[in-house]
This record gives C-alpha cells, sequence and structure tokens, in this order.
C-alpha cells in the first residue's frame, strides 16, 4: 500500500521501530544537525529522528533522516525492512518497467487549509528552519522538490520537472536556487531567461517517502517523474494544481512554496556542505521570489543531513542511481548481474558481470562511463565476477585483491568529463577515469594462475534466507 | 532595519547586520544577516558561527571575493524577436 503524505509514512516507521522521538528539549543548532549527522554513525538500521521542542519554537516539527538506512529505504518502498541493498536495487529495477504510470489528480490538498500571500509571506512563520554545517551561509531547504515547465513547451506533462535542488534561505519571501547546468531545471531557466521572462516554480515540502527518490533521480529530459513515482508506488501518484502558479504538485505535500526565479539576475549564495563531502559556493545564483505559501495544519518540516559520507543523502540518491545504469548497461549486455552505484552519487561504481570472452569486463566498465550519467560521473569502476555480490564491500576487496594484476587491470583514461563539484577534477569538469578489471580472465586472456575456485555451497542461499528470517523472527 | 548594538558579520565583518526574524517563544533568539554576503545566522548557535574573531578563516569573505563570484548558471545573451 503506498503512501500518500509523509506523515503515513512516518506513522509506519514508528510502528516498526524506526522512527526515534527525541523528547529532551534541543537547540536548533547545533543539535538537530549533530544528531542526523550521528545518525549515520550508529551503524546499520538507524532511525528517523522526530524534534518538536525545539528551543525558541513554540510548535516546531522536524523529521530528519527519514530515509537514512537501508531499514528505511525499504520501508519506503513499500519492502520489509530486512530487505538486503541489492534486492531493493533489483525490485527497484523491476518496477521501473511499468514506467509509464499516469498520476491520478486530486482535490482538496491537504496544503490548502492555510495560505500566506502578499506581505504575510515568511517563511520563518511556517518553517523551523536551522543551519546544518559550521561553513554553510545559512539555512536550507535540501529535501524540497522543485516543480518547473518548460517555457517552449508548457503543456508536454513529461517536460515538467520535479527535481531536487539545494536552496538557501536568504529572506523572508527570498531563496537562493543552485541550478547545475546539466539538471533539467537549468534548461527551463536558460530558455526562460534568454526571453526575458520569470520562471515560476512551486516548492513543495515533507512529501510521500517515494517523491524524493525520483525528484533525486537521472531521468531523461521529456520523463516524468510523476509517472515514475506511480511506477515505483505500484499505484498512480496523487497529484494537484497548485494555485498560484498552475504547477503540477504531490498532493500529500506539507508544504507548498510558490514563486518565480527572477530573470537574469544572480546573487552570492553558500558555501553549503554537499554530497561529496566537501563545501561547494561563494558563486552567484540565481533568486527565486516567494508569492504565496501553502501548508498544511501544524506542518512538519522534513530535513536531511549531507556532510562527510555516509549521511541519508546517500542512501536516498544510491539506488536511484544504480538503477539506471544497471537498466542502460543490461540493455547491450544482459551479462551484468549487478550495479552498485552508490558512492558520491555514482563517482565510483562496482559492476559484477559474466565475461563473453576474454577483455569483456572492461568493455562493460567503458561503456558505464559513457552512459548519460557516466558523462558527469563514473570516474572510477571496478569491475567484478558474476558470483561476487557487488554490495558486499569485503567480497569485493577479495575480487580486487586476489584478481587484479595491475599493469594488465588497471586502466587510466585521460581527460574525460565529470561533474564540476567532482572535488578531484582538474581543471573543474574534467578528470581521468580508471577502470579495475577485477574479474577472473577468461579465454583467450589466459592470464593468471587462477585454477579452480571454491564456490559457495549450492545450499548457502537457501540457509542465508532462513538464518535471516530466524533472525528477524527473535 | 538596522538594529542598534548587533555585532559585525561574523563572515564578511560588514557592519550593517539586520534582524530578520524573532523566535515566537520572546526573547530566545534572533536571526540575523548581513546584507553584503548574505550569510545569516542564530544569536543561540556556537561561537564559531556567530562570532567574528572566532568565525574559521576558512569560511570568510571578502567584498572582493564576493564581487569577483562566478555566475552559476551564467546569464544567456537575450533572444533578439
Amino acid at each position: 500500500m503506498p503512501y500518500d503524505d509523509l506523515r503515513s509514512f512516518l506513522d509506519t516507521l514508528e510502528k516498526e521501530g524506526q522512527l526515534l522521538r527525541i523528547t529532551d528539549e534541543v537547540l536548533p543548532e547545533p543539535d538537530i544537525a549533530a544528531a542526523a549527522n550521528a545518525a549515520g554513525r550508529i551503524g546499520e538500521g538507524a532511525p528517523a529522528l522526530w524534534f518538536d521542542r525545539v528551543k525558541g519554537f513554540t510548535d516546531a516539527r522536524i523529521a530528519m533522516n527519514v530515509h537514512g538506512s537501508w531499514r528505511n529505504h525499504a520501508l519506503a518502498l513499500g519492502l520489509p525492512k530486512e530487505t538486503s541493498p541489492r534486492e531493493q536495487v533489483e525490485e527497484f529495477a523491476r518496477r521501473w518497467d511499468a514506467f509509464p504510470v499516469a498520476p491520478e489528480r486530486r482535490a482538496e490538498a491537504p496544503w490548502l487549509e492555510n495560505t500566506l500571500t502578499g506581505d504575510d509571506v515568511d517563511l520563518f512563520r511556517v518553517l523551523p528552519l536551522f543551519r546544518l554545517n559550521d561553513g554553510d551561509g545559512g539555512f536550507y531547504l535540501d529535501k524540497a522538490a522543485v516543480v518547473s515547465r518548460d517555457p517552449a513547451d508548457p503543456d508536454h506533462f513529461g517536460k515538467q520537472n520535479l527535481g531536487t535542488y539545494r536552496l538557501e534561505v536568504i529572506g523572508r519571501d527570498r531563496l537562493a536556487l543552485q541550478p547545475v547546468p546539466v539538471h533539467d531545471i537549468a534548461q527551463h531557466l536558460r530558455t526562460a531567461e534568454e526571453n526575458g521572462e520569470d520562471l515560476p516554480v512551486a516548492i513543495t515540502l515533507g512529501n510521500d517517502p517515494v517523491v524524493p527518490i525520483v525528484a533525486g533521480m537521472p531521468l531523461r529530459y521529456d520523463q516524468s517523474e510523476y509517472e515514475m513515482a506511480g511506477a515505483l508506488r505500484g499505484a498512480p501518484m496523487p497529484i494537484a494544481t497548485a494555485p498560484h502558479t498552475g504547477l503540477d504538485v504531490p498532493w500529500g505535500a506539507e508544504v507548498v512554496i510558490e514563486g518565480v526565479v527572477e530573470s537574469r539576475k544572480r546573487q552570492i549564495e553558500g558555501p553549503f556542505g554537499e554530497f561529496t563531502g566537501h563545501y561547494s559556493g561563494g558563486r552567484r545564483m540565481p533568486v527565486i521570489r516567494i508569492e504565496r505559501i501553502s501548508y498544511r495544519t501544524d506542518p512538519v518540516f522534513e530535513s536531511l543531513y549531507l556532510g562527510m559520507p555516509w549521511t541519508e543523502c546517500d542512501y536516498l540518491v544510491g539506488p536511484n542511481t544504480s538503477v539506471p545504469l544497471l537498466k542502460q548497461l543490461r540493455a547491450e549486455f544482459p551479462e551484468v548481474r549487478a550495479v552498485n552505484a552508490m558512492y558520491t552519487h555514482g563517482l565510483l561504481v562496482i559492476i559484477s558481470t559474466a565475461k563473453r570472452y576474454g577483455g569483456f569486463a572492461k568493455a562493460v566498465g567503458m561503456r558505464a562511463m559513457t552512459t548519460p550519467h557516466g558523462l558527469g560521473y563514473v570516474s572510477q569502476v571496478i569491475l567484478v565476477d558474476e558470483d561476487v555480490d557487488p554490495f558486499d564491500l569485503p567480497q569485493v576487496m577479495w575480487a580486487q585483491s586476489a584478481k587484479v594484476n595491475p599493469r594488465e587491470d588497471v586502466v587510466v583514461i585521460p581527460n574525460l568529463s565529470v561533474v564540476e563539484l567532482a572535488p578531484a577534477s582538474q581543471p573543474a569538469g574534467v578528470t581521468s577515469k580508471m577502470i579495475i578489471d577485477a574479474t577472473t580472465p577468461v579465454g583467450p586472456d589466459v592470464r593468471g594462475n587462477f585454477g579452480t575456485p571454491v564456490k559457495d555451497l549450492p545450499e548457502t542461499a537457501e540457509w542465508a534466507a532462513k538464518l535471516r528470517t530466524l533472525l528477524a523472527g527473535r | 532595519m538596522s538594529v542598534p548594538h548587533t555585532p559585525d558579520c561574523p563572515r564578511c565583518a560588514g557592519d550593517a547586520v539586520t534582524t530578520v526574524t524573532t523566535s515566537p517563544v520572546p526573547g530566545v533568539w534572533e536571526v540575523l544577516q548581513c546584507p553584503r554576503c548574505l550569510y545569516m545566522w542564530r544569536t543561540t548557535e556556537p561561537e564559531r558561527r556567530t562570532s567574528r574573531a572566532a568565525y574559521p578563516a576558512l569560511f570568510r569573505l571578502t567584498e572582493e571575493d564576493i564581487a569577483s563570484a562566478s555566475e552559476v548558471p551564467a546569464v544567456p545573451p537575450l533572444r533578439t524577436r
């Protein structure tokens, strides 16, 4: 049964023991960010965190780390919380095949209950804002889904975009927006600015748990995130019409902020501690003027901590980065068994593949670099045999230590493209890329002394499932 | 509005700091902002974020940094109709 809003998902997390209420009074800073940071440092199965006693606020309700463990990510997809990362990625890929699933338009969205317009627009009246990292330039909305349309083709539903972009609060009714040039909203903004026009946007906060997953997914420009959400939910995504801009927004949002990106204007933004584990900022970025805020009574403010991995951000973008690569690689190379692209949005990728013939695995690695996502990421690929689980890092390290003969199996290609945020790129946006072939050579590649490998016993998979069930039932 | 006796901006030392909002529970904290570098902070944050003296050199900005900051994305040429 899919979730139509954040609140119903938080109820499930609580019932499953995956939501922790912090009952002591906390300081807005540094406590909330430090607690969410710590959730990524206490091992597997971290819960979502709930704060409602925040010093100086009278009615704050803050949810952090909602997607911040494999258990929570599984529950967001309606899977049992014990589902392994590899199984979650496989199920995600299976559901993808149902794309597109048309959304369902609903009336009477709960966020129509309260409205601020004109001089009353004030983010601080609705949201208990707080800072995440020491060097951040201000308070950020970092888990919002931003909706915009292509000004050159405004009626094309698929070109309407729903994406997560960092938003810095720079005033009661103003936000700075970071549209990286490769992002869909940057295309919308470019067209609007070429015409000298403002770009209408709707920013939705506190969404059902599938929205942040699709909003951070590298889909094609004309593919609708709402239609992908329907595929992942296994049911149409409920949407509603935003009253001020007419944009299509999630029906179940806690808060809907409407306004425009002001044409041809830039202001100083950041820095902000990013998913790369490094700050970026000190650049001049577009500015949003807020004209209307709609919100549910007693809104829940959802945010996520990000910084040095692993944090909630890594759980959120790990599977949704792995799946497109898996689908694209398998379309040409059915030998590909699994793809783990969970490290820094796929800057490093581990691929498990069978070999058609000698040299095949390296070809798979090169293809990963030339997929649409690979052009901006995938600067390191580790290839492992079909019986190595790329999500099991000790097994990957075994493969690399036992199978790699560096002179032949490590290939470095200079001067390829990568996102400018990649900290090691030099100059920003250009990097060398590396393939590490940790597969067992097959003919006519006859290198090494591999002899007969010891395989897992045929009954082991069955026993692993049995042990998991027994442990879960204790 | 400029508030009397507010501190200089911890980040760029700008002296025209304004009050953006105050705590719903009166008197607990204020949110301040520097109109020059747009740095925003709450008065109850740790000193490393609120005091010019304790603010890390790594994160400081100068007027020149702000003036020379690059545009992302660059403003495109206007389309001639």
